[in-house]
């Protein structure tokens, strides 16, 4: 990851959109870990990682900062003994260059529960649906919990992209893999 | 009148025509077909090829499914069996084999009753998209003939008046036709009635604007949906002869001239020659109506189709109409 | 009686259905012709894209991402690869910069083209249909003279480009502008200003910019609603602020307020193609001699990733049909990334024109699907495999599984269904 780093909003130049952002969620949410990050190119992005009991909260506050806020990608994923939904949002985006926001939240596998969102970003639903299945996060009070990509007949209890034992499994797998291990079904 | 000519010559002569015109009909889709390919600077499939697809799909097997009842499979027939005994009334550059007083109904009866076979075929067959195509189907018919039927027997009448033998048949355009009616406001009367046959032409055949009910991609050909094999060639070539019929109507009624006057032909060499020169006159109109019309517009919506049919066409074939009959009226 | 008897009914549109260019599924509640709801079902071109990508390696991860839709591979190659570097922190030579912009550009040019003429074909209109496509060949020549392929391009890697692009083809792609200052006034003229079009296109499926903004429209339906945003713009991504970008919005073209409907999208998309062409020129002219990767072979790359890549990255681009985000996560000392998620435009838009089109015939409903471009081979990217409880189906079971069916719908089929020569082992 690049060098730049943290909560550097005391310097003297005039803080960009995104430290401002920065600061106005450090500053309402303060359990949560805020960070701004340059990359290569010079552009920042503020990451949030915010603790499950905030989230509807944090969102709610991110809709209340800009109203056009857009909610562009949710993440669902396997940290091993957590699972985590990642979601990128766009604000402030009237002029260039927009805030590019990023709020983490993780469960534990026993409880993977997180709240839904689909009341403050309704497109949220979708990817919610697609964490429900892939990587069984629960989202509590998400008011449409079918398949969306995986057909209806897929074994229930298996997440293709948790890379534990509720993955799946060796003998699950046909035709699949790189073609030069195609005998062991997947590639390990 | 002895049984020969009273039976046998009909029906020898509408089994001739029926030949030809299934032939005619069929050569004209591949015609229409390799025009409209080259005004889009493609290469276009052989001219023979809707003949060629026609003895292929007869020779396929035909999937019948579970969800059709015996509706399905008849409706083919049936509308073949209509499209043939309607080439009796048609006037195909002479007079009609079956014309007498009064056939114009029986001419626009059948031609509905092919769209109504066709219908039933498809509602018959239990597919939703059939269903929805058959529903298109009929709003697009009630919404066209009125247009079609008000010019016609106006144009019957009016030509009726000049002295005819049998008022309201199909042979009337070859005693007269409706130019020679003679008034300045006929003639305009005229022109805008071959507007109104022409439109109506189009969404007879259902192509350009009113290629509705057999949206492929709407409604995955609608009526024909799920028609395969032989039923499929046999409403194929249904619909090619439609085209030939209805254009032919248009034909007769505003190009009746024949050509075996100049050539000094009787009997039956009259008739072949006068047949050959309507057909030309035909694939000309279709030309403009069929091909130039489908390569320069796209479809309309079912409630544009019929707001135009309405508030257009029928406007105008009842301008029209009230031009020709003016000066009887007055 | 006074109460209203709906008689509702459900037809399935797809997955397989001559309106739509890829399967999916989608399930019209209908009152006679108007839709009353719409439910999308999405999975029918699952190919476990990211179930694969857990057991590839960086580099591999590129040509997978390119092959998930053959339309807009570069915009996944190059997003994805933005992704790593930004987890990397690599940089990228300012010459390699510009030749992406080409490209990209040209894919865009393609992209739009393409779906001109699938709108068109979708009302009937196939004369307007060719006569694009045949456009559109110029630039896929372009594209093959430059890359060396017509789809799946494979111009960009991490930390640079592979292929320069040199005098010669630089001339092939001036040749190719002057072409199409010649032809886009047309496309425009038939486009914008033909009585049919504007008849089937004008207030159909109208996304409300509410609606838009609740179901995240991005790109040409995003704009076509009056959302002011293009990831290129927005993101000042590399060297697109130095070419004057700027998002195109459909009053720039029609030069009325944006109504939402297929009509604007239609003419955002012909805005984008002269301002594509525009940026094609600009980069031209502005291209800096030097480098055109960091690193000068895939080996070093690869032991490099290993080392450099550790922490999250976020890949965000315009894709010709709105924004693409790709999400990176690695760790040092691993040649593989933890995780790889893509989000492509198609995916919100789907849902955005699914709710736009309520109200609407059912004759819109294929036009509205086209208008947002659909790109559903890369929308479906994610499951695995065929059903794990009952039986797995191979390709031959498949088979075994028509031939089956065949045989029931009618039992005295002639012909022996036995596949002939030898296809794929497997």
């Amino acid at each position: 990851m690049s060098e730049a780093h943290a909560n550097e909003i005391n310097e003297v130049k005039e803080p960009t959109k995104a430290e401002k952002v920065a600061k106005a969620i450090a500053d309402r949410f303060p359990e949560a870990e805020v960070q701004v990050k340059t990359n290569k190119w010079g552009r920042q992005r503020v990451w949030v990682r915010i603790p499950r009991e905030k989230y509807r909260e944090l969102m709610g506050f991110i809709k209340a900062l800009d109203r056009e806020a857009h909610y562009s990608i949710g993440i669902e994923q396997d940290w091993g003994d957590e699972l985590g939904f990642l979601s990128h949002l766009v604000i402030h985006y009237d002029d260039a260059p927009a805030v590019s926001l990023i709020v983490d939240v993780h469960a534990p596998k026993d409880d993977p529960v997180i709240p839904d969102i689909s009341e403050v970003f309704p497109i949220a639903l979708q990817f919610e649906r697609e964490g429900m299945e892939m990587v069984g996060i629960d989202f509590e009070g998400a008011p449409d919990k079918r398949r969306l990509f995986l057909p209806d007949d897929f074994p229930e209890g298996i997440y293709p992209l948790r890379l534990d034992d509720k993955g799946v499994s060796e003998e699950m797998v046909k035709n699949a893999g790189h073609p030069y291990y195609l005998k062991g079904g997947a590639k390990k | 009148m002895d049984a020969v000519t009273g039976l046998v010559y009909p029906v020898a002569g509408l089994l001739g025509l029926y030949a030809f015109v299934s032939l005619a009909s069929l050569v004209w889709e591949g015609i229409d077909r390799k025009l409209v390919a080259r005004m889009q600077r493609r290469i276009g499939p052989p001219i023979l090829q809707p003949l060629y697809d026609f003895l292929k799909l007869s020779s396929k097997e035909t999937i019948i499914p579970s969800t059709a009842n015996y509706m399905f499979r008849a409706a083919p027939v049936l509308a073949l069996a209509t499209a043939i005994a309607l080439l009796a009334y048609t006037p195909v550059g002479f007079t009609p084999i079956l014309a007498s007083k009064g056939d114009v109904i029986v001419f626009i009866y059948l031609l509905t009753l092919i769209s109504f076979f066709k219908m039933l075929g498809a509602i018959s067959s239990g597919n939703p998209y059939a269903k929805i195509g058959a529903a298109r189907e009929a709003t697009v018919m009630v919404s066209r003939e009125p247009a079609m039927m008000l010019a016609i027997f106006t144009i019957m009448w009016r030509i009726g008046k000049l002295g005819v033998p049998k008022p309201f048949s199909m042979g009337v355009f070859y005693v007269h036709n409706i130019w020679e009616i003679g008034t300045p406001m006929s003639f305009v009367g005229a022109v805008i009635l071959l507007y109104v046959f022409c439109v109506w032409l189009a969404s007879e055949i259902e192509v350009g604007f009113f290629n509705i009910p057999d949206a492929e991609e709407e409604i995955a050909e609608g009526l024909l949906v799920e028609y395969s094999g032989r039923y499929l060639a046999l409403l194929k070539l249904t619909n090619a002869m439609k085209a030939f019929i209805s254009a032919s109507l248009v034909v007769a009624i505003f190009f009746p001239w024949g050509i075996s006057g100049y050539f000094n032909l009787t009997g039956l060499s009259a008739n072949v020659a006068d047949l050959l020169f309507h057909t030309l006159k035909v694939f000309a109109l279709l030309f403009v109506v069929q091909s130039v019309f489908r390569a320069v517009t796209g479809r309309l919506k079912i409630t544009q189709a019929v707001d135009f049919l309405w508030k257009n066409v029928f406007l105008a074939s009842l301008v029209g109409s009230l031009l020709i009959a003016m000066e009887v009226i007055m | 009686m006074t109460e209203k008897v709906e008689y509702w009914v459900k037809i399935p549109f797809g997955p397989i259905h001559p309106g739509l260019e890829e399967p999916e599924k989608f399930i019209l509640t209908l009152d006679g012709e108007r839709i009353v709801d719409v439910d999308v079902k999405l999975g029918y071109n699952l190919r476990g894209i990211q179930w694969i990508a857990l057991r590839r390696n960086y580099i591999q991860i590129m040509y997978l991402a390119e092959r998930m839709c053959g339309i807009c591979s570069f915009s996944h190659n190059h997003t994805y690869t933005r992704a790593v570097e930004e987890a990397g922190g690599i940089e990228v030579p300012e010459r390699a910069e510009y030749i992406r912009v080409i490209i990209g550009e040209l894919e865009r040019i393609h992209s739009h083209l393409l779906n001109l003429g699938v709108l068109a074909h979708d009302i009937g209109y196939d004369t307007l249909l060719h006569l694009t496509w045949l456009a559109r060949e110029k630039v896929m020549d372009t594209l093959e003279a430059v890359s060396g392929n017509r789809v799946n391009y494979s111009m960009v890697t991490i930390g640079g480009v592979r292929r320069d692009i040199d005098e010669k083809k630089r001339k092939i792609i001036l040749d190719m502008i002057k072409y199409y200052h010649e032809v886009f006034p047309q496309i425009e003229e038939a486009f914008l200003h033909d009585p049919t079009i504007e008849a089937r296109f004008r207030d159909t499926a109208v996304i409300s910019k509410r609606v838009a903004l609740e179901q995240g429209a991005v790109g040409p339906t995003g704009r076509g609603s009056g959302i002011r945003d293009d990831a290129r713009w927005s993101e000042r991504l590399g060297v697109y602020p130095d070419l004057g970008i700027k998002p195109v919005m459909p009053q720039d073209v029609t030069g009325e307020r944006p109504r939402g409907d297929v009509f604007d999208r239609m003419a955002v998309r012909i805005g984008e193609l002269w301002e594509s062409l525009e940026l094609i020129e600009h980069a031209l002219d502005g291209m800096p001699d030097g480098k055109i990767k960091a690193f000068p072979k895939d080996n070093v790359l690869y032991a490099k990733l290993r080392l450099m890549v550790d922490g999250e990255g976020i890949g965000r681009y315009e894709a010709p049909r709105g924004e693409l985000v790709h999400y990176v996560r690695g760790k040092k000392g691993s040649d593989k990334p933890l995780r790889w998620k893509p989000r492509e435009p198609t995916f919100p838009n789907l849902f955005s024109v699914a709710k736009g089109v309520i109200g609407d015939q059912v004759a819109d409903f294929v036009v509205a699907v086209a208008s947002i471009d659909p790109c559903l081979s890369c929308t479906d990217r994610v499951a695995v495999i065929q059903d794990g409880k009952k039986k797995i189906l191979t390709e031959k079971d498949l088979l075994k599984e028509s031939i089956r069916k065949t045989r029931e719908i009618n039992p005295d089929i002639k012909g022996d269904p036995t596949p002939v020569g030898s296809s794929c082992s497997r």
